[in-house]
């Protein structure tokens, strides 16, 4: 309970701090909201002429990315800072977080709100609506789906981005991975054999963040609701558990900082 | 004499830079090899379900190839914008401006020297990734030929770019518009469906815009280096170059009005 006030408290700064610039935090957000609208009339534009793919169409399109959007958002808002992780653990600014009484993950990850976020967050429910699958018993599930998939997208950008208490400054294979999250998660499932299935529900768990995430969305199964759940406690779990066992291994820089 | 070669040390200096940490350089690189694959997949099941050898005029080797060069073009350009804008709005464009050289010429020059082994990374690997899915492309010498393409490419991208970046004199973020140009790139300038499987009236339009001349007009004219696209590319791309470039100046000259920089 004192974690959750604590972390209420934490994002009420951050968006008040994002709200002090109030021109730079609108033009995100609708920039933001802009930007995904025309990256997705390339797929209208594609589905158009081709149709579907293997039986994906673009209504499926639509759910996929929407659920993505929304689920990126919501990190970006809530831990914004994890996008950062590696950088703050090789320039030895965990200090700051590992002198105060609180969760150090918890606190290093939430302590920076990405305004644009918000119209990833907002799009994402715009998309759907306009999927031509919308229900509002379809809505409950999509925010529970949006739950999970920020879950799994959460726990692994904490995952690749801790491998910098290992390897020092990842900022490349930080970008490289979390590309390859977003590119695999847009694209449609049913363009992947077997084999690439496989990594895409464990080593770059793009499926759990788009295709069933929508397919959960679109008619409610058990299958896919136990993959999610099993998928996002899964990979929480591990998260945490390679951070705290990096934390052990990590060396302050000792140097001079100041958190704004 | 001099002013070319005061301008070609600023773009050697950048070029050597860049090699600085080739890790970074690398590994950023890499990145292509995914997106590669993935178009890989994409159209290998879309020219197998449309049961066609060949679409719109490209077959599906011609069509990764043609990918291949558009993220080149895409992923070896530095973030001029973002630079520029931070220029802006630190101050540090003070320093530069009081320096015997122009602003947007070192700009252009160290933008070029941070471009040439990104982008020549970037084809390295995309290429290798391509070779070994689909085989050598079709007509390898159109690398050559669309290689003056590539360079206006590059101009063009340069020219939006620093306009975007310069509207820091004006609005807080430019981050936004640096996202619409590049959405905006995507879609006109057909990076991740050639322009020719569009509709045609969607075609045409994109087609005479600048985005196709900075990127669908060099990739296509590496997959079909004929002399008529030649000609139509070079000439169109010429136009963009000198009406973009009369206006970024002229944004210059006018930002510079407002500049305010404060202490030191």
């Amino acid at each position: 309970m004192k974690t959750l006030q604590f972390l209420l408290a934490i994002w009420k700064a951050n968006l008040q701090s994002a709200l002090e610039y109030r021109v730079s935090f609108l033009s995100q957000m609708i920039g933001m909201m802009v930007n995904n609208f025309i990256y997705f009339a390339i797929w209208i534009i594609f589905f158009d002429r081709f149709k579907d793919v293997r039986g994906w169409g673009v209504g499926d399109m639509y759910i996929t990315f929407g659920i993505l959007a929304s689920a990126f958002g919501l990190v970006s808002i809530l831990f914004g800072n994890a996008f950062m992780l590696s950088d703050v653990i090789a320039k030895g600014r965990l200090d700051y977080y590992l002198s105060l009484p609180k969760p150090v993950l918890l606190h290093a990850i939430s302590s920076r709100m990405v305004a644009s976020g918000v119209g990833d967050f907002f799009y994402g429910f715009l998309s759907y609506a306009l999927s031509g699958y919308f229900s509002w018993d379809g809505l409950l599930r999509y925010v529970l789906a949006l739950l999970l998939a920020a879950t799994v997208f959460a726990a692994f950008l904490i995952l690749t981005q801790s491998l910098a208490f290992w390897f020092g400054m990842m900022n490349n294979f930080s970008a490289l991975a979390l590309n390859a999250m977003l590119t695999f998660g847009i694209y449609p499932i049913t363009l992947f054999d077997n084999y690439a299935k496989i990594i895409l529900f464990t080593l770059i768990p793009a499926a759990l963040m788009g295709a069933i995430p929508a397919e959960f969305i679109r008619a409610f199964t058990w299958q896919s609701l136990s993959q999610m759940l099993i998928g996002a406690i899964g990979f929480i779990g591990l998260a945490v558990f390679v951070f705290n066992r990096g934390l052990k291994r990590y060396e302050s820089g000792s140097a001079i900082q100041v958190e704004v | 004499m001099k002013t070319v070669s005061k301008y070609w040390s600023i773009f050697q200096i950048t070029l050597i830079n860049s090699l600085a940490y080739p890790g970074e350089l690398i590994g950023r690189s890499l990145m292509i090899i995914p997106f590669m694959w993935i178009f890989y997949q994409l159209w290998k099941v879309t020219f197998a379900a449309a049961g066609a050898e060949v679409i719109s005029g490209l077959t599906l080797r011609d069509t990764l190839w043609y990918l291949m060069l558009a993220e080149t073009i895409e992923l070896g350009r530095p973030p001029i914008a973002r630079t520029l804008s931070e220029n802006v709005k630190d101050g540090s464009i003070a320093y530069i401006l009081n320096k015997p050289y122009d602003f947007l010429w070192y700009q252009f020059s160290a933008a070029m020297g941070e471009t040439i082994f990104r982008a020549a990374l970037n084809a390295l690997f995309g290429g290798l990734t391509v070779w070994t899915l689909v085989g050598a492309p079709n007509h390898p010498q159109g690398f050559w030929i669309a290689l003056p393409a590539i360079l206006g490419a590059w101009i063009l991208h340069f020219c939006v770019n620093a306009m975007i970046g310069l509207s820091a004199f004006i609005v807080e973020d430019v981050s936004a518009f640096t996202w619409i140009y590049q959405k905006l790139a995507f879609i006109f300038g057909g990076m991740l469906i050639p322009l020719d499987f569009y509709p045609n009236w969607l075609q045409a339009i994109a087609k005479a815009l600048p985005f196709a001349s900075a990127i669908y007009g060099p990739a296509r004219l590496f997959v079909t280096p004929t002399l008529e696209l030649l000609i139509n590319v070079m000439s169109l791309q010429i136009v963009w170059i000198l009406v973009l470039s009369f206006t970024l100046a002229f944004i210059y000259r006018r930002g510079l009005t407002q500049l305010t920089v404060n202490g030191g």
